[in-house]
């Protein structure tokens, strides 16, 4: 047969498809699967089997909608910036997010900072049960590659809670993402620029006539669009003067007319009345636009080094066909550079990638609440929803330190071997420092000296008027927050490695190692660590026979699925 | 004895006329004319460590290093100002908090420099994005690597030098992000390492090792890793069991003794990156004796690792920055607490350094919504450090834009 052409966009024939590459196709526009699902791709044709991707699958499990806690109440939508312009608001005007001052007595501001800390705390952990709610989709959703999209457009418009503070944008974000993930670059871009959680997160409120912020039109062309190099300052700063006047209204886009400047403006050396509108299609006529857009959705997909002439003919594609993702994505999961021996199994996967593949190819139908996704991602360095910076996340090589290879093992653990007994649900954990004061106030102490900090003379409570205290708002603001949290269902993952490897017929520890790795891995195991995890399970078993081992099977079979999840190989995809 | 000769007029304008437009203090401190440390000895200038301290959550710079001679100081903290009788006086000007006995002796010493009014322009009042500016060093973009992680890349573009970079941390961080290194990240020695169960050791041990080398370089990277995660799992943890010392780290340990213990065992690193972590420098409330504790516990600490590393014989191998990643405002708020604000000091300590005052002064009076304005770029701290320390003088490729470094060095040991 005819090897595969790196750099070739023609489709791959049928006699190419096997089960390998359809092994390929699903864990790259996908998040990997079981063995059967893999059979069921190969199954079909190389064409049908990409069209199923892009179009999902019409028996998908139904996907429940995001559940709200309850958190929110409309004079929430004026929430201050900080907490000093929360009690700087409330010391001004008397009331702030529809709770007034203390008319008398002592720390007349201090209902003001609670409702900010309640408002703080409730949003953040909202949302990490928005992205609880979204990881639970990319585990069960019979449309993968929709959900995989919205993680690449996630890292590529990376916006944060951190700075929103207002989980509502974030999942609005999100679903708008969603929304456009496999539709037009044009269209996404157009409404990203008119998301609220994007006007929030860059400033956009900042940006008016007369004092431009540059912090949109800057990102939108430097990590958006084009990439450093391609335009200059003077473009920046006339991007800036054009989308000015774009704001939002709470969870609405909102154009204010007052605060747009209407004058002239120099952008890619044309001179115009432009707006923001007339600025992003200029951007988009660009051929480096296209070519940026391809290049990163091509390193996502297929690999990290992509040759010069070869991404501007994937630009070209990407331009040709109006910004079109679905027919672009279609060529590229169907050509023969996709399916050529270079990409295969070169990509190191993300922490989220990492999480979901594991579950699917343990056939969960449900995310397992422990070990915790929130503190997963946070140890293994991808948090969804709190992107580092506004440039998302590096991915690649970037993923792995020796201290992060070893805490994918410990995850790996942590799934295969839940610790119950040691669990503790982190919504519910405020910190140290709340805790103290909470213990404080529980045993009936007075609020200032409940805040002081361990060790402070009791003499410095003397004489203190303070018109609000930080530390005990935290605390009223974590306690509201946690009585109104729905919980995070705490189920450990649901799954019975003897039953599924009886079925598959395994009958000897050889046959069971074999087995599991197949299932887990795309490259296979080194001859010596194979040896190793069938002398370590045949002397787990006592016997190298599974039937001589009925009953007693499964904590030696994850023991080897444990080790096999340690290698370097798990890393890939 | 103390080091404080005084600047001549004559010192002034050469300073002034080399580019360096630092203000220096008439009385306070010395000034050296070197930008470069340029050591005369044999050793191998790849010998030479930096040592970052991160003051996590935002210090406030100016109950640090106390302006006692200025009025308005005490004019906008009427609670918080720190009187001059409660605090060491170390010149005519500024005091230290009294608990910061060690960085005292460091500054009477002659080797730390104090750098004033650091910061940017277009300050961000958030900590998590002022310290990812202040990690990439590169304010308001969205560089993705940090700036020593650009430094390793550039000094060592093959990253052949195992373990340039190590990160006391629970987790990396970005201004150890290199393209070509894999920094070391390691938080607790003890628990550097995989859980397993004992019947698991061997098979996973046995997966760690490399067979053949492969036709795909993804795979043969991770091999790297988990070779290199074994291995420094291992020297970490020797080094670690091996370490005393005599030196007493002060009450709290947050990390200068861990790279202490890697120094004494030879470990080949040039640069160690230690935060004090957890927002511990968010002062709002009360912070009169929780911000002295917290200049205690970091004075003692910091004091204590160069005293360590003399006993080494490595004092003069060793250079150590410390920032926050803003100041607070210079009013105090009435929690007898300040909030964030914008410049602050930083710290350049070391036996190569010529001690002294660097950086203009910020004005107290005129400011910027109730905040200091900045006086001297971060990046010509880092500038310093990486051409006058680390010796690599293509700054404006890592920076993207060059500084000019501080003369913080002296001319010659």
């Amino acid at each position: 047969m005819t090897p595969l052409v790196e750099g070739s966009l023609a489709p791959i024939s049928a006699s190419h498809w096997n089960i390998k590459r359809a092994a390929h196709l699903l864990s790259r526009a996908g998040f990997g699967g079981t063995p059967a699902e893999i059979a069921e791709l190969a199954a079909m044709s190389p064409s049908d089997a990409v069209e199923l991707f892009i179009q999902g699958r019409d028996d998908g499990p139904t996907l429940p909608d995001f559940e709200d806690s309850g958190f929110w109440e409309p004079s929430l939508a004026d929430f201050p910036p900080s907490r000093p312009a929360t009690t700087d608001q409330a010391a001004e005007s008397g009331e702030v997010m529809g709770v007034k001052n203390k008319p008398t007595g002592p720390r007349p501001l201090q209902p003001a900072t609670n409702r900010f800390f309640y408002w703080r705390r409730a949003s953040m952990l909202e949302t990490r049960r928005v992205a609880f709610w979204w990881l639970e989709r990319m585990l069960r959703s019979g449309h993968p590659l929709e959900e995989r999209m919205t993680l690449f457009w996630h890292g590529h418009f990376a916006t944060g809670e951190e700075k929103v503070r207002d989980y509502r944008k974030i999942k609005l974000q999100i679903d708008t993402l969603r929304a456009g993930a496999l539709g037009s670059f044009r269209d996404l871009l157009t409404a990203i620029a008119k998301d609220p959680a994007m006007l929030v997160f860059l400033d956009s409120t900042h940006n008016v006539k007369g004092s431009p912020n540059e912090n949109f039109g800057r990102e939108v062309m430097e990590l958006f669009t084009m990439g450093v190099g391609n335009y200059t300052e003077d473009d920046i700063r006339e991007a800036a003067r054009a989308f000015t006047g774009w704001s939002n209204d709470d969870l609405e886009f909102r154009f204010d007319e007052a605060k747009h400047d209407t004058g002239e403006k120099n952008f890619f050396g044309k001179k115009g009345a432009f707006d923001g509108d007339d600025i992003l299609a200029m951007i988009l006529d660009q051929e480096q636009t296209a070519i940026y857009t391809a290049s990163k959705l091509y390193r996502f997909f297929v690999r990290d080094d992509i040759p010069e002439d070869f991404a501007i003919e994937l630009g070209s594609l990407l331009r040709d066909g109006d910004y079109q993702l679905a027919p672009f994505l279609k060529t590229l999961f169907l050509s023969e550079d996709f399916h050529s021996d270079l990409p295969i199994a070169m990509h190191i996967m993300s922490p989220t990638e990492l999480i979901i593949s594991t579950y699917r190819k343990l056939g969960l139908d449900a995310l397992p609440g422990v070990p915790d996704p929130y503190t997963t991602g946070n140890t293994l360095g991808q948090i969804l929803l709190y992107p580092p910076t506004v440039a998302g996340w590096s991915e690649g090589r970037a993923w792995i330190t020796p201290g992060l290879l070893f805490e994918r093992g410990n995850f790996a653990r942590e799934v295969m071997f839940p610790d119950m007994i040691s669990f503790v649900d982190p919504n519910y954990e405020p910190g140290d420092i709340v805790r103290r004061t909470n213990d404080n106030i529980n045993a009936g102490m007075e609020i200032t000296a409940a805040t002081l900090e361990e060790g402070a003379a009791p003499s410095a409570t003397a004489g203190i008027q303070e018109s609000f205290n930080t530390r005990f708002g935290n605390l009223m603001g974590w306690q509201e927050a946690m009585r109104k949290l729905k919980p995070t269902p705490r189920a450990a993952a649901q799954f019975n490695l003897t039953k599924t490897l009886s079925a598959e017929g395994a009958r000897t520890s050889e046959e069971a190692v074999d087995l599991l790795a197949g299932r887990l891995l795309c490259v296979p195991l080194t001859a010596s660590s194979r040896n190793a995890l069938i002398e370590m399970l045949t002397e787990e078993l006592g016997t190298s026979e599974l039937e001589r081992a009925q009953g007693h099977t499964e904590y030696g079979l994850r023991l080897v699925a444990h080790a096999i999840m340690c290698t370097p190989q798990y890393q890939l995809a | 004895m103390a080091k404080r000769p005084k600047l001549t007029a004559d010192e002034r304008n050469t300073l002034i006329k080399s580019g360096y437009d630092s203000i220096v203090l008439e009385g306070a401190g010395g000034i050296a004319s070197s930008p470069i440390w340029s050591k005369l000895t044999k050793q191998d200038p790849s010998d030479r460590i930096l040592v970052i301290v991160e003051l996590s959550g935002g210090n406030d710079g100016l109950n640090t290093v106390i302006p006692f001679a200025d009025d308005a100081y005490y004019r906008s903290r009427p609670n918080l100002g720190i009187r001059e009788d409660k605090a060491i006086r170390i010149d005519d000007h500024f005091a230290f908090q009294n608990s910061m006995s060690g960085f005292e002796r460091l500054y009477k010493d002659g080797q730390m420099a104090i750098v004033h009014g650091v910061g940017y322009d277009q300050p961000s009042f958030s900590h998590f994005s002022s310290m990812a500016y202040w990690q990439t060093g590169a304010p308001n973009s969205g560089e993705v690597y940090g700036w020593l992680g650009r430094m390793a890349d550039a000094i060592d573009p093959q990253g052949h030098r195992q373990n340039f970079l190590v990160n006391i941390d629970d987790h990396q961080s970005i201004a150890v992000n290199a393209m070509h290194h894999v920094p070391l990240v390691f938080d607790d020695p003890e628990k550097f390492s995989r859980r397993m169960f004992h019947a698991e050791a061997e098979a996973i041990a046995a997966g760690d090792a490399q067979g053949d080398v492969d036709q795909n370089p993804s795979l043969d990277y991770l091999f790297e890793i988990a070779a290199s995660a074994s291995r420094s799992e291992r020297l970490v943890r020797e080094a670690w069991d091996s370490y005393e010392t005599p030196v007493d780290y002060g009450l709290v340990n947050w990390g200068l003794e861990r790279v202490a213990a890697l120094i004494a065992a030879d470990f080949p690193t040039n640069v160690y990156y230690v935060p004090y972590r957890n927002n511990a420098f968010d002062t709002h409330v009360h912070q009169g004796n929780l911000h002295t504790r917290l200049w205690s516990y970091t004075s003692d600490h910091i004091a204590a690792f160069l005293r360590d590393m003399d006993r080494l014989g490595r004092g003069d191998d060793v250079v150590l920055m410390a920032f926050s990643e803003f100041g607070r405002r210079v009013a105090e708020n009435t929690s007898l607490g300040t909030d964030h604000g914008t410049a602050g000091p930083a710290f350049i300590i070391g036996k190569p350094i010529h001690g002294g005052h660097y950086g203009g002064i910020p004005s107290l009076t005129d400011l910027d919504e109730g905040n200091l304005k900045y006086t001297t770029d971060f990046r010509r701290v880092y500038a310093t450090l990486i051409r006058g320390w680390m010796g690599h003088d293509a700054v404006g490729t890592i920076l993207s834009k060059d500084f000019e470094p501080l003369p913080v060095f002296r001319m010659s040991a």
